[in-house]
């Protein structure tokens, strides 16, 4: 059913404009920078951007698989009513002006309307979706993102616009993104039902204020987060009813304990800012999940004890090297370090070769689950050097690895390439552990 | 406020196997007495009154009695004190850790069941954790884990680990109460006596429908 809206071959975008900066002409010029058949509706012009204008979606002689609708919220119905007859296949609302001013039933209508026809419904109230596979961007968002395989779901579509201009310098891409508005005909389980089986996606972040159909949500979060992680960002507090409150139960039954008990209850991962929902999402698009259990290699004290403190705040585990790993570590190029020790300090001075071998090690120990390779800056420190055997060694043993390459302008090569091999680089520590916390499976 | 009665209430959890034991309610004082000698020494009684909200603030209980004397003297001094009631509830002094379970509605995702330590844990810390109905075995463990306090419950200052399992049972009871009875609208038990061996209701408060 969704198909039709993520990949039309036709569509026709009724209330289109060429006046600047309004959502008409913003969403014209992103759907002509698609390879599809675009057909421009609107009263009152005869050209848009040099194409043809039709008075109707009715006056289109081809069929239309995708219909957007950005035209005042007062006669989007009479819009979705020709939309049916026309037989269209999708429609997205942008409009404003319904159920989130007390327009409950005009979204009623345009809800019924469409429904009774069988028609799936976007919005209203959005900023429409992106397909980046086919580079379709029915949206008014600014820019296309990158390719890649993170999926992003948005109650609100100025997180989606700040969301895309931050990851064009980031090194992980999105496969599909929908501000799906008020939800009136398709609501997030929905979206979370095509996701589950899309080629593109591996991962999916959500942020939401509330969800509308919560059991629905119960159930199919339950059975995409066993396919497919899903991160989400949740704000905004209601309250419970007055009867309720009448006892300790109702009045502790907080909206957003309830809400956490429920992505802790479905496998949602739930995460506290939009900065870890896209660093979790990142990790996600490069990783698995993981068990509980870290391996540390620093070459700084420091790094390794913030490291340690923040994880068992976290009650993530930091295993104690076993008798194997250890022998492993019995090399010359090791012989001056007197600490075996996870963390495992490689020191101030340490070059490349030194993680190499720590790295292998811990790779090895079978209940490291993931590493934390963390590296600060002194003169002899080898960042590029150290990303390739980074890459090297997660290739081989496939395990997780988070890097914290702390500093700046020396470490942005290193992390460009670990990162364009799929290897997550996290700059604060503090961070680097969330997203580990966020990616373990239950402690 | 609609506060179920004693008689319904006790009905009400027959039915889904909450275990309410050595737990009677009586008008007379002949009753009382003769049950407290059939539960034996220490009991609690308690005024039992949908006009009473924090019985502890009021002063509707008295625990720890320990002969008839007492008993008698409570009884009297209480029913003169509050005149307004369903009756007075005797109960054996159970022994344990305190724990609250309860349920209400949540608009979104419908009934729910909470878990937290009785007591400054769930009044002052909040520290509670909740789940959507239904909830199976390990659903309950996770949860009744879940709570920072947790380790109150294992092997704690000499006392051994309590019965994890019986608590978990009565959370999935609660839930299964939780999903069939739509009347009602929000549920507490507290305090829960648990210790290594056995689990005891000690005080219910059942809110229902305004017009059930």
């Amino acid at each position: 059913m969704l198909n039709n809206i993520f990949n039309p071959k036709t569509i026709a975008l009724i209330g289109a404009s060429e006046e600047p900066k309004t959502v008409g002409s913003g969403i014209a010029l992103n759907l002509l920078k698609s390879k599809k058949k675009i057909f421009f509706v609107n009263i009152k012009q005869k050209k848009i951007f040099k194409k043809k204008v039709y008075k109707s979606i009715l006056e289109i002689k081809e069929k239309i698989d995708l219909a957007i609708i950005a035209v005042p919220g007062g006669v989007v119905s009479n819009i979705a009513l020709e939309c049916v007859q026309k037989k269209v296949k999708g429609v997205i609302v942008i409009s404003a002006g319904f159920s989130e001013n007390g327009n409950m039933e005009r979204e009623k209508e345009l809800k019924d309307i469409l429904d009774k026809a069988n028609i799936p419904l976007v919005g209203p109230n959005c900023l429409g979706i992106v397909n980046t596979k086919n580079n379709l961007n029915a949206s008014f968002a600014p820019f296309i993102p990158k390719k890649g395989n993170i999926a992003l779901l948005s109650q609100s579509g100025a997180i989606i616009d700040s969301i895309i201009d931050i990851s064009r310098t980031e090194n992980y891409g999105f496969s599909k993104i929908v501000s799906f508005g008020n939800e009136a005909g398709l609501d997030l389980s929905d979206y979370l039902n095509y996701l589950v089986s899309d080629k593109e996606t591996s991962v999916i972040a959500i942020y939401i204020e509330g969800i509308k159909n919560g059991r629905k949500f119960l159930e199919t979060a339950s059975k995409v987060s066993k396919v497919k992680p899903i991160i989400v960002l949740k704000s905004g507090k209601t309250k419970l009813g007055k009867s309720a409150a009448l006892t300790h139960t109702g009045s502790l039954a907080g909206d957003s304990k309830i809400y956490s008990s429920v992505f802790k209850q479905t496998g949602v991962i739930e995460v506290n800012s939009i900065e870890e929902l896209l660093l979790t999402a990142k990790a996600l698009s490069f990783n698995k999940r993981f068990k509980n259990g870290v391996g540390i290699v620093t070459n700084g004290g420091g790094f390794g004890v913030l490291a340690v403190d923040y994880l068992d705040a976290e009650k993530i585990k930091v295993p104690q090297l076993k008798k194997e790993t250890l022998k492993f570590l019995d090399v010359p190029v090791l012989k001056n370090i007197k600490g075996r020790n996870n963390p495992f300090d490689v020191l101030g001075d340490a070059l490349a070769d030194r993680y190499e071998v720590v790295i292998e090690a811990m790779l090895k120990q079978e209940d490291i689950h993931c590493l934390l390779v963390i590296q600060g800056l002194q003169v002899m420190t080898e960042p590029e050097k150290t990303a390739k055997i980074i890459i090297k060694l997660q290739k081989r043993y496939e395990k997780p690895i988070i890097v914290s390459f702390i500093g700046g302008e020396s470490f942005k090569k290193a992390i460009s390439i670990i990162e364009k091999n799929k290897i997550t680089n996290i700059t604060e520590i503090e961070k680097a552990v969330k997203v580990i916390k966020y990616l373990t499976y239950e402690k | 406020m609609n506060l179920l009665n004693f008689k319904d209430s006790k009905n009400l959890f027959k039915k889904y196997n909450i275990e309410v034991k050595d737990t009677e309610i009586f008008n007379d004082k002949e009753s009382v007495l003769k049950f407290a000698k059939k539960i034996g020494f220490p009991v609690i009684l308690k005024v039992f009154s949908d006009k009473i909200v924090h019985k502890t603030e009021k002063g509707a209980v008295v625990t720890n009695i320990n002969d008839i004397k007492e008993l008698e003297n409570v009884f009297d001094e209480l029913d003169k004190k509050f005149k307004d009631k369903e009756g007075m509830m005797i109960q054996k002094q159970f022994d344990g850790r305190e724990v609250v379970v309860g349920m209400t509605h949540d608009n979104t995702f419908g009934p729910i069941v909470m878990f937290g330590l009785g007591g400054i844990f769930v009044e002052i810390l909040k520290d509670v954790s909740f789940r959507v109905c239904p909830i199976n075995k390990n659903e309950a463990l996770k949860m009744i884990q879940e709570i920072k306090s947790f380790d109150v419950l294992t092997n704690f200052r000499g006392k051994k680990k309590v019965n994890l399992s019986k608590l978990a049972d009565l959370l999935i009871n609660l839930s299964k109460l939780a999903v069939n009875e739509k009347e009602i609208v929000s549920i507490d038990f507290n305090p829960v006596f648990i210790n290594e061996k056995e689990i005891n209701v000690a005080d219910f408060r059942i809110i229902i429908k305004k017009n059930a």
